[in-house]
């Protein structure tokens, strides 16, 4: 699984990416077992906007399609849109719906258009949390309309085979309440399909909560007991 | 992006520092318990944040990749 230790996907990644980390979660340590612990990978834009994300660990062959593909569209992108940011957003959403449908036979609309954004905390447009203000907002991916109806029975099963066979597979309700199956990947076109080229900061929260599960923390490391002399309850443990 | 361009550069450049090694004097073998800074055990060089991946990428021309973890970066099973 240690994909980024490959020196092919070394290579690569250092030829068109500049590369960091952050540390966005915590995990538990319950007497010597270390609980939770996951990652996610962000292509972005130099200006911190998402093109494409990799949920969860990955082989270095998986890491390097989701990375050359990222490379790929971009160019493409770029070369479509020219200096037209609407157009090269719309084309990488586009791009995103369209891996749901040949990779899982799921169909979504992109979200080729984002309505105006609150300027400020005082705007009109400023949704209050009544919770308080969450770390990262949780994004709505757009609704799966359902399978791609151009396919036969035997093709869509085949690709539905491959959302079973893939990390993080699970049961997802199209518009109609039709369940179909859908791994990690898989959420990620759905979600970048409305969400692609918004700020990483926005993103992050819907990626580690939604799709990995885990919940997003500024706290260092939980330690379930740190004083093997002092009870859960706080008293102190008496030798038995 | 003209990066891919310039790979081209980057890699003359390269050949040119290698072939300088290896005219010169053997290079330094790692240890093992010497720090892989910037690399944490990987084959991908990190900066040392997020903001400075982007400043590099605009200079570079290049995409910017950020990993968001939780636990420890250098288990292997996560990276």
């Amino acid at each position: 699984m240690n994909a980024l230790a490959n020196p092919e996907v070394g290579k690569f990644v250092n030829e068109h990416f500049s590369s960091s980390f952050q540390k966005v979660a915590t995990f538990k340590i319950v007497g010597n077992a270390k609980q939770g612990g996951n990652v996610a990978t962000y292509f972005c834009a130099p200006d911190g906007r998402v093109l494409h994300t990799i949920a969860g660990p990955v082989d270095a062959a998986a890491f390097l399609v989701e990375a050359k593909w990222v490379v790929e569209t971009t160019r493409k992108a770029m070369k479509e849109a020219g200096s037209d940011g609407g157009k090269f957003k719309a084309y990488f959403r586009t791009a995103h719906a369209q891996r749901l449908r040949d990779e899982f036979g799921l169909t979504v609309d992109a979200v080729t258009f984002d309505p105006p954004e609150a300027q400020d905390e005082k705007d009109a447009l400023t949704y209050r949390d009544p919770s308080g203000q969450p770390l990262a907002p949780r994004l709505p991916p757009p609704p799966l309309n359902g399978p791609d109806v151009s396919l036969a029975k035997k093709e869509l099963d085949r690709r539905q085979l491959n959302a079973a066979n893939s990390p993080g597979a699970g049961g997802v309700a199209d518009a109609k309440g039709r369940r179909w199956v859908l791994p990690n990947q898989g959420k990620v076109h759905q979600i970048l399909a409305g969400h692609a080229m918004v700020k990483i900061e926005r993103v992050y929260g819907t990626v580690f909560e939604n799709i990995l599960g885990e919940k997003i923390s500024t706290k260092p490391v939980e330690v379930d007991r740190p004083f093997s002399w002092v009870e859960k309850d706080g008293n102190r443990r008496v030798a038995k | 992006m003209n990066h891919f361009g310039r790979g081209l550069a980057v890699v003359v450049a390269t050949g040119l520092c290698l072939g300088g090694l290896a005219a010169g004097e053997p290079p330094k073998v790692p240890t093992g318990k010497e720090p892989t800074c910037g690399e944490y055990g990987t084959s991908v060089h990190f900066e040392d944040s997020p903001a400075d991946a982007a400043r590099q990428a605009k200079k570079g021309e290049k995409l910017v990749m950020v990993l968001h973890v939780s636990g420890h970066f250098e288990d292997p099973r996560f990276t």
